[in-house]
């Protein structure tokens, strides 16, 4: 949607109506409990508001466009949530939360601390490439939302450090990396995200993984792990990039 | 769009207030005798540093021309004679603070002590202007919006400044092999880092981080 055609109704807003209610019952089958008519519109306006602020920005934002994209009334907004800030911090928390998990999930399910990285690293990209809109309202613009959505960026990026810092265990005290690290290497990534989803070109993240994995692995413990992480990524993209790029949820 | 080439001075270099005591908020009203380029320069400074402090107060999600004019001290009409529009006047504030951090780091290792670590003198320094001026810093820090691409422009050639310094620091460990635009992105995620630790601590606090900073800096690129 661009700011030119937020007042065209009909095809388009029907198209998108429907691509919302389908994309959210498919997003949400954890979180939406509740089946009915009133709370898969709910969940649409939660998908409308990243989308229309990942798209216009969130000081462009509007009831307006949100209900273009994903249908229902302006008064069932407004029962739903008490203003567009509210429903952007309920829809934040909610697609943040499930990004969580699923990176966490993908971090399970690998081998060793190095592939477990890696394989968080490789979902949020691929959760980029398929939704690039909503992922710049979850990265980039979120810091321009601030207040309660800032703070659920905020739990969210303490509990991937958490998870990061796992690999303390293994270390001894000599070998320790400093108590910031975990918070200094999200940090890295998100701002590498926020370059790429920023610039709009989100299909480039994929060419960032060799050096992220050299700066968390180089970050936690030194050169010789980050060149052999920087390596073995590299050639997983050469091997796999285009499996890796097109896998659809 | 805005454009870089729209402003290119330095408020720092040699305008009028480039030295001596802290700026007055207000010039003298009515007739008097400064002259009106002083005038000029005085109002920019001004809204420049008001900017800062708009943004570190209420982030970019309530930054209003109006608001800005209003600390400093200046009509929107003024505003809108030095600036096209905020974003010029957001781009031209964090330029200026690209610039004022940038020449601390370089008088800093300039001036140090040969036995001293370049990378550790940088980091103080660049710390203690955090200090200093955290508005700015926060400026510098903060993740710009989507509709102020200029600044994200503004913001990536800062950061290729500051990384080709962390080499030129970094210089005996630096290791050859390590993959292009590595330097960028440690830069980059010192930026979030104390962005955070500005928002989460205050900017007081800063100073102690050298030392751990400095480490994790070096470590990806220490010998083994």
């Amino acid at each position: 949607m661009s700011p030119g055609n937020r007042a065209k109704p009909d095809k388009e807003s029907s198209a998108m109506r429907s691509e919302a209610r389908a994309a959210a019952r498919e997003a949400l089958p954890v979180e939406t409990t509740d089946q009915t008519p009133d709370a898969t519109i709910r969940e649409g306006e939660m998908e409308g508001v990243l989308h229309v602020v990942g798209e216009l920005g969130f000081r462009a934002a509007s009831v307006r466009a949100v209900l273009e994209y994903s249908g229902g009334h302006r008064r069932q907004f407004y029962d739903h949530f008490e203003s567009l800030e509210d429903c952007f911090q309920q829809a934040y928390r909610t697609w943040i939360d499930r990004l969580g998990v699923q990176l966490l999930e993908a971090a399970i399910a690998a081998d060793g601390w190095q592939e477990s990285v890696r394989a968080g690293l490789i979902r949020l990209f691929q959760f980029i490439g398929e939704r690039p809109t909503i992922a710049r309202s979850l990265f980039v613009e979120v810091h321009v939302a601030g207040g309660q959505a800032m703070a659920e960026h905020d739990a969210a990026i303490e509990r991937l450090t958490v998870a990061l810092d796992s690999i303390r265990a293994e270390l001894g005290p000599d070998d320790a990396a400093p108590e910031s690290t975990g918070l200094f290497v999200i940090g890295g990534i998100e701002a590498c995200v926020c370059d790429v989803l920023a610039a709009g070109e989100s299909q480039r993240i994929w060419e960032t993984l060799p050096e992220l994995m050299h700066l968390v692995a180089g970050s936690y413990l030194g050169p010789e792990a980050a060149d052999a992480a920087h390596e073995e990524a590299r050639a997983l993209l050469e091997q796999k990039r285009t499996e890796l790029e097109g896998r659809q949820r | 769009m805005t454009e870089l080439r729209l402003v290119t001075d330095d408020f720092t270099a040699e305008g009028p207030f480039s030295e001596g005591s802290p700026l007055p908020l207000r010039l003298p009203p009515g007739r008097h005798q400064i002259p009106a380029n002083v005038v000029r320069e005085h109002q920019r400074q001004r809204l420049l540093a008001a900017m800062a402090e708009t943004i570190a107060a209420q982030g970019y999600a309530s930054v209003t021309t109006t608001a800005v004019s209003e600390r400093a001290g200046v009509s929107t009409s003024t505003f809108y004679k030095h600036f096209g529009n905020l974003w010029d006047c957001v781009l031209a504030a964090y330029v200026a603070t690209s610039d004022r951090l940038c020449a601390a780091i370089e008088a800093a290792c300039a001036e140090c002590d040969p036995r001293e670590d370049p990378l550790d003198v940088g980091i103080e320094a660049a710390l203690s202007f955090c200090v200093e001026a955290p508005a700015f810093a926060q400026l510098l820090c903060a993740q710009a919006p989507l509709e102020a691409s200029a600044v994200a422009a503004a913001r990536r050639i800062l950061i290729s400044r500051l990384a080709a310094m962390l080499r030129r620091g970094s210089g005996e460990r630096v290791d050859s092999a390590q993959p292009p635009g590595l330097d960028e992105r440690m830069i980059d995620a010192t930026f979030v880092f104390l962005g955070s630790r500005i928002a989460t601590v205050g900017p007081a606090q800063l100073r102690e981080l050298a030392p751990e900073l400095a480490t994790i800096l070096s470590r990806p690129r220490q010998a083994a």
